[in-house]
């Protein structure tokens, strides 16, 4: 199991493998200026989100306004700035909660021979539904709000995480010290703490990055189709499903919040490579 | 031969349990709506009566466990209840819009694997070039481009700029096939092309992979020529992990179906489903959810079969 | 309705006119891009505009509404005869006109067909209140008695009571049979919905104004096929797929315009938008708090971003437009350019709480949300907290209809031949306005009988919703839809009507 390898890797050379990843370095950039900019939101950017003045309305990009004004005459970058929290706040939460949902689910049918049946023809069945299709159908019967997008999205990528946990687990309940432990009666739930979960982190980690992905273009989708979080907030996916009237007149109300959307995913997807590759050297030797 | 049949029965079996699991997850999908749904449904103008004779007509006052008898019971006699909105049942309404969505999935899938299959081959092959670090970032930036974005700009380019495909719409009611086929260009490149990152980048690993395997080796130093060993030796041994994700996709490609056809408008299965949504129209919501899961259980069970077939080592 | 209106309807019904005299019926087919999926085509459950623009060509009601809204005869053969005490009304029918299935239409239909529409549409219903019977009087006439005097009667038998045969009529129609110049052919939902010409159809006589005079079907067919999204219908229009699209937004009009392919229509004072107050529950049942929202509105920026150019909309503070008859500025008070500080002090005297306003509005029509992103941010600046909610129609419908869930939601709506039938003033219209004076000023235009006393009374009413507060009227709009170009004949209505439309050659 190659987990471990990482795990027992010194740090510094880990370090300096996440340096000498290039492609790493770039997304973990992006991701922090995204991260912070979100974060620092109030402070960075240069207007309020939702300030209207209709005298300014569909401004092209200028000093002023770097990515232009909307058909309120809102400035899209600062609109930009504000909806990046959303989406992260989203993303985040799909994140812990399919976390949750994943490794329960996994370890349980990893560790539990008897459960192993039955959990894994449930994630098969979970896994037969188009994630966008069954998150409609959650918002739909749910109702639309924030909570029930996390809930939704959550619930539909739970699976990908625990079938990467059930088979981390399987293998490493055959190791001989956690055989061990289970001979000498150790309680089972000091097994799965001390041993197994803590081995799961790194794939855990890196399934998690493109669940984050994953749950960072579905929300946009969900948004887009007028199905997703309804706030007074921008996302990018709104402000692309508004922009999208003035896409001949006015290009940049929908170029930049797709941009944005295209980079944070980039910035999550190139991190996750990245961390498989420290995870799973062997994967590592090939690209 | 007896081996396959019983592996064949196996997987029947066990595409049997996931089947009833799906059906079970899509039932308590739509028990979980807050409120009644009958007064959901019938909004705002409707009576208290409207309502009762509505929760009558759905069974809603049935203990929950018969109603889901009789739910199962109406899948297995082919009937998915009755459309609210469109006043038709179910299956009648998931049919009419059926070819849109399985032509434009089977185009998307075609551009997908036309693209992936030979840049994945390449790009593994000439490992390490410009060329391969190009595929690698492209493909890389691909995945992250969300597909109804990359379609709104199809459109705005090759729609409204150059005149060359229609924005939207399938056409009328005596379009001829062909011409319906010219307005699902846009949509099926951009669902393919997004999609064609994930197999390219699965066939290059799954073909860096086999490249480096002993008798791949062994047929290079007999001489094979580069290209044979390629297709003949390697390809063949690849082609378990692509057809897996090649399956895999499909299923992404549905999904991807049903945001790509509100942005085209096409009266496909997708632009039903994000329609019932707004209608309130549970019955084909959840009618649009069994069969599309059905359909991917499907596609896996064909993808299974496949294995078998490509390569005979594959555990039965 | 402005002068340049009247000049522009006068000039398209010439343009209707001289084409009338050249058309003939034509093998041609009309494409029509609606703005959505009908729910269904019967008009007396569910009437919405989509429902209305699709029916109109297969049914046909007794009476209709001319360019001056007033109720002319469409299927009556004359205005009523009222009684000196204005509870009778006799309606005389025409004769010989025969429905799609080849039936004759007579008195047992229109009685059958009005006692469902009594039952089952909610207009209806209000008449139903005050209808003592319905009775036929020979083949060819009707006659309603009242238990009182109802003004509105003959502009509500103008617009969703159709006439069906007596025969058809059910409590779910399955067949949808008519006397209109076009009859069904096939509806495939969210496809499109196929009208073809009716050669028996018998049409009235008169110069064609607004939806009244002659009809003439000359397209041999009518496609209504459902584009919900508005740059779909753009292109679509531009591209030649449709010949007319329905409802186009305002930022399409150069587009359009610059096309070679097809030009813009624009219809003026197609309709109004208003914010309608939640007068039963919650934050705004304090009139005070009421006005603060009226003082506190600019209504020419709310108009400004939702139709981005005074082209398309005007701001006018009288209900109805300029140059309608029931065009008022009585009562008018606290629409202006949006007064924070006066906002403030009424906030004070309402003793307001800092209670978020439940600010509910749609993405269903862009120019609601629009409208609802501008009222946020002056609303706002008077010291009110807001919670926009921006939900799909449905949940708005859904959610309006319980007064404890909003205090305000956007809504637009025509402007009826009758001012009485503006949905607010009905009690029971989500916003529920009940008040002593309403009730007054209402019962006194219902007792009027002469064009003069109506207007006064219509005065009265104006001046109690102003002072009231259930709504705040925030502008007249002009709707933009496009006619490809080679397509001749068209007359902009609210409702876009395609008989006397030649196509495409």
């Amino acid at each position: 199991m190659t987990t471990m390898a990482s795990l027992s890797m010194p740090f510094a050379s880990g370090l300096r493998r996440l340096f000498g990843n290039r492609a790493m370095l770039f997304g973990a950039i992006i991701l922090v200026i995204v991260v912070a900019a979100a974060l620092l939101a109030p402070w960075v950017a240069p207007y309020a989100p939702n300030k209207l003045s209709i005298i300014n309305k569909l401004k092209p990009p200028s000093i002023t306004n770097f990515f232009g004004t909307d058909e309120f005459g809102r400035d899209i970058f600062s609109r930009a700035i504000f909806a990046g929290r959303i989406s992260l706040l989203v993303s985040l939460g799909v994140v812990f909660i399919s976390t949750v949902l994943g490794v329960i689910l996994g370890v349980a049918a990893g560790f539990f021979r008897r459960l192993d049946a039955p959990i894994s023809r449930l994630l098969d069945a979970m896994m037969s539904f188009p994630d966008i299709l069954l998150a409609i159908a959650l918002v739909a019967a749910l109702g639309p709000s924030l909570t029930t997008v996390i809930l939704a999205l959550g619930i539909t990528y739970a699976p990908r995480l625990a079938r990467i946990v059930r088979g981390s687990t399987l293998v490493l309940r055959e190791l001989p010290y956690i055989e061990a432990a289970v001979a000498m009666g150790l309680p089972t739930w000091q097994i799965l703490a001390r041993h197994v979960l803590l081995n799961l982190a790194s794939p855990i980690l890196v399934q998690a990055t493109f669940v984050f992905a994953s749950a960072m273009l579905a929300e946009a989708s969900l948004s887009f189709l007028g199905v997703g979080v309804s706030t007074d907030m921008p996302t990018w996916g709104t402000m692309l499903a508004s922009g999208r009237e003035y896409m001949n007149n006015a290009p940049w109300l929908m170029v930049f919040p797709g941009l944005a959307i295209v980079f944070s995913v980039l910035s999550l997807q190139l991190l996750g490579d990245g961390l498989r590759d420290l995870v799973d050297p062997r994967l590592a030797k090939e690209s | 031969m007896a081996r396959i049949a019983q592996a064949l029965l196996k997987r029947l079996g066990g595409m049997a349990i996931v089947l009833a699991l799906v059906v079970t997850v899509v039932f308590i999908i739509v028990r979980v709506t807050p409120g009644d749904p009958a007064a959901v449904m019938l909004g705002s103008d409707a009576t208290p009566a409207d309502i009762a004779q509505l929760r009558e007509k759905m069974g809603l006052d049935a203990p929950l466990l018969m109603q889901y008898g009789q739910f199962v019971l109406g899948i297995l006699q082919g009937d998915l209840g009755q459309s609210i909105f469109l006043n038709q049942p179910v299956t009648t309404a998931l049919a009419a819009r059926a070819e849109p969505t399985f032509f434009l999935t089977l185009f998307s899938i075609l551009i997908a694997v036309g693209i992936a299959l030979p840049v994945g081959i390449l790009s593994a092959v000439k490992r390490g070039t410009i060329f391969d670090q190009i595929v690698v970032t492209l493909t890389m930036v691909a995945a992250s481009v969300p597909s109804f974005w990359l379609g709104l700009i199809l459109i705005q380019v090759f729609a409204v700029g150059q005149g060359w495909f229609p924005a939207s719409g399938y056409g009328g009611p005596e379009t001829p096939f062909f011409e319906r086929l010219h307005h699902l260009v846009l949509p099926a490149v951009a669902l393919g092309v997004v999609n064609s990152a994930l197999i390219t980048r699965f066939t290059r690993a799954a073909m860096l992979d086999v490249l480096g395997d002993d008798y791949v080796r062994t047929a290079r130093a007999k001489g094979a020529g580069e290209g044979r060993v390629i297709l003949k030796h390697a390809l063949k041994n690849a082609m378990i992990p692509i057809i897996t994700v090649i399956g895999l996709s499909v299923a992404m490609l549905v999904a991807g179906a049903v945001v790509t056809e509100t942005v085209f408008g096409l009266p496909g299965v997708g632009n039903l489903v994000v329609s019932a949504v707004l209608r309130r129209d549970y019955p084909v919501i959840q009618g649009a959810l069994l069969v599309v899961a059905a359909i991917y259980v499907l596609i896996n069970f064909i993808v299974d079969m496949l294995y078998i077939l490509v390569d005979p080592r594959v555990r039965l | 309705m402005k002068k340049s209106a009247l000049v522009l309807m006068t000039l398209a019904a010439l343009a209707g006119t001289s084409s009338l005299a050249l058309a003939q019926a034509s093998d041609g087919i009309l494409t029509v891009a609606t703005i959505g999926e009908p729910p269904t085509l019967d008009v007396m459950q569910t009437a919405t505009d989509i429902v209305l623009t699709i029916d109109q060509h297969i049914f046909e009601t007794l009476y209709t509404y001319d360019a001056e809204w007033k109720s002319v005869p469409l299927l009556a053969a004359g205005m009523p005869k009222i009684s000196e005490d204005g509870l009778t009304y006799t309606i005389p029918l025409r004769e010989g006109v025969t429905f799609h299935d080849g039936s004759a239409f007579d008195a047992k239909d229109v009685t059958a067909s009005l006692k469902r529409w009594m039952a089952v549409n909610s207009k209806g219903k209000q008449v139903a209140g005050i209808v003592e019977s319905l009775t036929e009087d020979g083949d060819h006439a009707v006659v309603f008695k009242l238990k009182s005097r109802y003004a509105p009667l003959l502009a509500t038998l103008s617009q969703a009571s159709v006439i069906l045969p007596s025969e058809k009529i059910a409590d779910t129609l399955t067949e949808f049979v008519g006397t209109g110049p076009y009859a069904l052919k096939e509806r495939k939902p969210d496809q499109y919905t196929q009208l073809v010409r009716f050669d028996g159809y018998k049409s009235p006589e008169g110069t064609p104004s607004n939806y009244a005079g002659k009809r003439e079907a000359i397209a041999k067919e009518i496609r209504f096929v459902p584009v919900p999204d508005a740059n779909t219908r753009v292109e679509g229009l531009i591209s030649g797929q449709f010949d007319y699209a329905d409802s186009l937004p305002v930022s399409a009009f150069e587009r359009v315009e610059k096309s070679g392919n097809a030009k813009p229509v624009i219809f003026r004072d197609a309709g109004w938008a208003s914010m309608n107050m939640n007068m039963k529950e919650g934050l705004l049942v304090k009139k005070e708090l009421r006005q603060a929202v009226q003082v506190a509105l600019n209504p020419n920026d709310m108009m400004m971003a939702a139709f981005s150019d005074d082209r398309f909309f005007s701001v006018d503070a009288s209900i109805f437009p300029e140059g309608s008859f029931w065009h008022t500025e009585a009562g008018v008070a606290r629409y202006g350019d949006g007064n924070p500080e006066e906002a403030a002090k009424l906030l004070k005297d309402g003793g307001y709480d800092g209670t978020p306003i439940r600010l509910l509005t749609s993405r269903q029509y862009e120019f609601h949300y629009k409208i609802g992103e501008v009222a946020k941010a002056y609303l706002e600046a008077a010291g009110f907290k807001v919670d926009l909610q921006v939900v799909d129609w449905a949940t708005l419908t859904t959610r309006r209809a319980d007064s404890k869930a909003w205090d305000i939601f956007i809504t637009h709506s025509n402007f009826p031949g009758d001012p009485t039938t503006i949905n607010t003033i009905t009690d029971t219209y989500p916003g529920w306005y009940v008040s002593d004076q309403k009730a007054k000023a209402v019962a006194t235009y219902m007792d009027a009988t002469t064009d003069d006393a109506k207007k006064a009374a219509w005065d009265g009413i104006q001046t109690v919703i102003y002072d009231d507060a259930p709504l705040y009227k925030v502008g007249n709009f002009n709707a933009v839809s496009g006619v490809a170009n080679g397509v001749s004949g068209y007359e902009p209505t609210y409702w876009p009507h395609f008989w006397n439309v030649s196509p495409k050659k």
